[in-house]
């Protein structure tokens, strides 16, 4: 047991938690909690890395009401009535943002069947029992960028949610989260390793990907005109009568990438040459739409001044690479250097298994690229939460902000650290030492010394 | 009273039917059967008082039949331990415990058997040819295409996956349909098996001589099966739910187009006709309801979005996990057609292949959901869902704890009432169809037997053969292949080691 780190009180108000939120596969979706109207909840004596303005306070008190942070810092008065969690020797930062996951879907990943396919959408599929939310959760993660498979050149539109486990999908996802769509460039949207059989589908080459990108957008402004004339024929026709005109087929493939074009749907490419990156600005700067995130872009360093310039952000992997010909030419500095050259840079899993360790992944940053402990630890929180344009909700703990955090019992960059609580909206979704009460046969030796 | 004569030696002739029922009909009156059919006048046996020689009925018209003395099980009301029920031009002409027998009226005695409301299949492919099977997706139905038996099976004829407008009625075999009267099903929601839009079902009464005879409701509904398919779109789940929800956007675009050009068609272009799309008008229109195949929990919440977007009626059918979600179905209403096909041939839907463990947890959970459902107090009907064997998946969800008589609920009236007809069918009640099943025993009993069935009127007596009651014969057996025959070969882009 992780020992002495919750008072009583709260041990009980988190076993009551857990038991509700994060008890299994079993356990029965019963919407969002709302935090609302109960007593407030205090964390206490902790170090607290914000990623925010107030940077890291020691021995910080965070005071949560509502879902929200209601007060953070030093000497911060707990209110009465409030559940204290005692996180002496703690250390607490912002949820764990993941911007690549493929986690909680159902059934494919991938419409592979056509080269653009902006009109299926993730938010369709999610599986809310997907076990890998609650391991998630265990690796301090709260929020997902969960992307359509990148078989396509444009794929289906993304789904952000938040691993509140035990809630039914459409209590996962992230209200207000802007919509997305993902994008793939170069071997995968090619087919180039693919095991299909018969006919292959178009594109087969880079060329032929720029050819289906520009091809498509090309349509969506076609859509986007077709759409105006009618309003406009509409607002002469005074609204009705015999020639009131018959509004033209709402086609929601050209419809989302008209809405690309408008600015209204965030585009996270897959990319890993240099070449391809720039390749796909010039077609967005020319048919017009702003690339958001460059995802995996194992070769950004090359071009880190080019996706600055168009204002794409990068999210990346440390060091994972060279398991195609594509991922050859990756350097461990990749992060780093994009950083430096002013790319908004995140660090993802596209992994259910490497997202329970992104903490890890962002260590590895300071140590390979002599990024700073704190631009380190805005790569998995406040960085991603921009590149998803959610960080005036989430993404550093500030006043204001939702509750999503995580308790380490070490500094999340050590070797030693290990999450022991994570809270989203001010809700307990995963608590180690619950879990392992529950795991334990009742009256089992549990061994004391050595846990932590 | 009419008195006539006629001849002893001429074989009566209950239901105008076959040969075959003619012998087991002279084999039925020996005495010591269960079912001892008694022919006389009417008059005969009620007038009081006035004794008259039984006469074998000539009075008695072919569709009019007196049940006298069983125990009916009206599902609607009340149980009377020995009652009448008499049937005249395939309906319910009066039932009770005292109920004056008319003087036309075929009696049949019905001491010692219970009746029920026919037996109705609310989900299924019965009478449907037998399914292609895996590997022979491109030579549709050729050659060498055996089913499990090693018979060679016929070849369906090869369809669309994407076919809304398709009927089921079309492709209906009369002969295979009218099989299930042997366990007492009387009607059936006939469903195309194979894609993703299989196109509008059928609501067929197992009488007549060909398939339009049999039509209840034509169409009864369109489907969606929330599958996928191989190589083509749509490939994936999302991609199904994307492909049904632009099908009615695109269904919306067309009413409207032609629409205004029946308004006013002067100087207009003529609209294009496109059978998918006049497919959907029912459903847009509220008039027909968009049966969705739902085998995991979460389809039920992609029908209901569905729904609530498009402004459509929806019904959930198959629903293997629809225990899951009790209070979500409970609250909507949203009917279901629960299946009994509790281990569905599947997909290999991953490169990593099967996880048995998991399909057997499922089957298993699959089996007791029906139980669960009755538990929970959601109402639900039952369909065979292309089982091999409708009764043996019936008597699996009652051995997983369904009481019979929730059984028998959800295989009448509450049937009905999901598909929208139970002010004709689903009960015995005066003026609904003459649907009845005699069984000696108590009904969906494992050792009851079905004596007969009057659908629309006309009897129908079962084989006296007891393993098709048990619903193992093989002759059924027609698994049918996945859908999707090999890995989807999409689906491992992007993860597992390569991004």
């Amino acid at each position: 047991m992780t020992g002495g780190a919750v008072t009583g009180r709260a041990a009980r108000l988190l076993a009551t938690a857990i038991g509700i939120a994060a008890a299994s596969g079993a356990s029965r979706p019963t919407g969002a909690r709302a935090a609302a109207g109960k007593p407030a909840l205090a964390i206490v004596g902790a170090t607290v890395l914000t990623a925010g303005p107030q940077g890291t306070v020691a021995g910080g008190t965070i005071v949560i009401r509502d879902g929200k942070v209601a007060a953070l810092g030093k000497g911060v008065a707990v209110p009465p009535g409030a559940v204290v969690i005692n996180a002496a020797g703690r250390t607490v930062m912002p949820g764990i943002i993941d911007c690549h996951s493929h986690t909680a879907v159902e059934s494919g990943i991938n419409e592979g069947s056509d080269s653009v396919t902006a009109e299926v959408r993730i938010a369709d599929v999610i599986d809310h029992r997907d076990v890998d939310i609650y391991r998630q959760l265990a690796g301090g993660v709260t929020t997902i960028n969960v992307l359509h498979g990148s078989a396509n050149v444009i794929g289906g539109q993304n789904a952000v949610i938040k691993l509140r486990w035990g809630s039914s999908p459409r209590d996962l996802v992230f209200q207000g989260a802007p919509r997305g769509i993902k994008m793939a460039l170069g071997e995968n949207p090619k087919r180039a390793n693919a095991r299909a059989t018969g006919a292959p589908r178009y594109p087969g080459t880079r060329m032929g990907v720029e050819a289906t990108l520009r091809g498509a957008f090309q349509e969506a402004q076609q859509y986007r005109r077709e759409w105006q004339d009618y309003e406009k024929k509409l607002a002469a026709a005074g609204g009705g009568g015999k020639d009131k005109p018959v509004a033209p087929r709402r086609d929601l493939r050209l419809e989302t990438l008209r809405d690309v074009l408008d600015g209204k749907v965030l585009v996270h490419a897959h990319a890993y040459r240099a070449d391809e990156i720039l390749m796909l600005i010039q077609v967005a700067e020319e048919v017009g739409f702003k690339v958001r995130t460059f995802q995996h872009v194992l070769e950004g360093y090359k071009v880190a001044s080019e996706i600055a310039r168009h204002g794409a952000g990068a999210s990346t992997f440390s060091d994972w690479w060279a398991y195609k010909i594509e991922a050859q030419d990756a350097i461990p500095y990749n992060a780093a250097v994009m950083a430096a050259r002013g790319v908004l840079v995140s660090l993802n899993s596209d992994s259910d298994e490497l997202a329970r360790r992104l903490y890890w992944e962002a260590a590895k940053v300071i140590r390979y690229g002599g990024v700073s402990e704190a631009d380190a630890l805005k790569m998995i929180t406040l960085n991603p939460a921009r590149q998803l344009g959610i960080d005036k909700r989430v993404g550093s703990l500030e006043v204001g902000k939702d509750a999503d955090l995580v308790i380490f019992n070490a500094h999340p960059f050590s070797p030693d650290a290990r999450v022991e609580t994570t809270l989203i909206d001010g809700i307990v979704y995963f608590d180690r030492a619950a879990d392992l009460a529950k795991r334990m046969p009742a009256g089992a030796p549990v061994a004391t010394g050595g846990m932590r | 009273m009419q008195r006539e004569e006629i001849d002893m030696s001429t074989p009566l002739d209950p239901e105008g039917s076959t040969r075959q029922t003619d012998a087991r009909w002279r084999r039925e009156r020996k005495p010591g059967l269960a079912a001892t059919v008694a022919m006389c006048t009417a008059a005969a046996t009620i007038a009081g008082g006035i004794v008259f020689e039984p006469v074998p009925a000539r009075a008695a018209k072919a569709d009019v039949f007196a049940l006298v003395g069983g125990r009916v099980v009206t599902v609607s009301g009340n149980t009377i331990e020995s009652g009448v029920i008499i049937l005249r031009d395939g309906v319910i002409e009066a039932i009770g415990a005292k109920v004056t027998v008319p003087v036309d009226a075929r009696v049949i005695d019905a001491k010692g058997l219970t009746l029920t409301p026919g037996l109705i299949d609310a989900f299924g492919g019965l009478g449907l040819p037998a399914p292609r099977r895996a590997g022979s997706a491109t030579a549709a139905g050729g050659v060498g295409d055996t089913n499990p038996t090693g018979v060679p099976a016929t070849p369906a004829p090869p369809t669309s996956p994407l076919s809304p407008h398709a009927m089921a009625l079309d492709k209906i075999r009369i002969a295979e349909a009218l099989k299930a009267r042997d366990v007492g099903v009387t009607t059936a929601l006939v469903v195309g098996r194979d894609g993703v839009l299989p196109g509008k079902s059928v609501l067929i009464n197992l009488a007549g001589k060909k398939p339009e005879d049999m039509v209840l409701r034509q169409p009864a509904a369109q489907h969606l099966h929330l599958t996928t398919i191989s190589r083509q779109y749509p490939s994936s789940l999302m991609g199904t739910v994307a492909y049904a929800r632009q099908s009615l956007y695109s269904a919306i675009r067309y009413r409207d187009e032609w629409a205004a050009y029946e308004r006013a068609p002067a100087g207009k272009k003529r609209p294009r006709f496109d059978p998918a799309l006049a497919a959907w008008q029912d459903v847009l229109s509220g008039k027909e309801m968009l049966i969705v195949t739902a085998t995991r929990e979460n389809d039920i919440r992609r029908a209901l979005a569905l729904a609530d977007e498009l402004k459509i009626r929806v019904a959930v059918a198959g629903a293997a996990r629809a225990f899951r979600v009790a209070d979500l179905v409970k609250a909507r209403k949203l009917p279901l057609l629960v299946s009994v096909s509790f281990d569905p041939p599947r997909a290999v839907t991953s490169a990593a292949g099967r996880d048995e463990e998991k399909e057997k947890r499922e089957i298993e959970e699959a089996e007791k959901n029906p139980a669960a459902l009755d538990k929970a107090g959601v109402v639900f009907a039952l369909g065979s869902g292309f089982a091999p064997s409708f009764m043996a998946g019936i008597r699996k969800a009652i051995d997983a704890g369904l009481p019979r008589g929730a059984a028998l609920r959800a295989l009448t009236l509450e049937a009905a009432r999901a598909l929208g007809v139970s002010d004709r069918t689903g009960s015995l009640e005066v003026g609904k169809l003459a649907n009845v099943v005699a069984w000696a025993g108590d009904p969906l009993e494992k050792k009851s037997k079905v004596k007969m069935v009057f659908v629309d009127g006309q009897l129908y007596e079962p084989p006296d053969r007891p393993d098709r009651l048990d619903g193992d014969d093989k002759d059924d057996e027609e698994k049918p292949a996945p859908t999707e025959d090999d890995v989807d070969v999409y689906d491992d882009a992007d993860r597992g080691g390569r991004p």
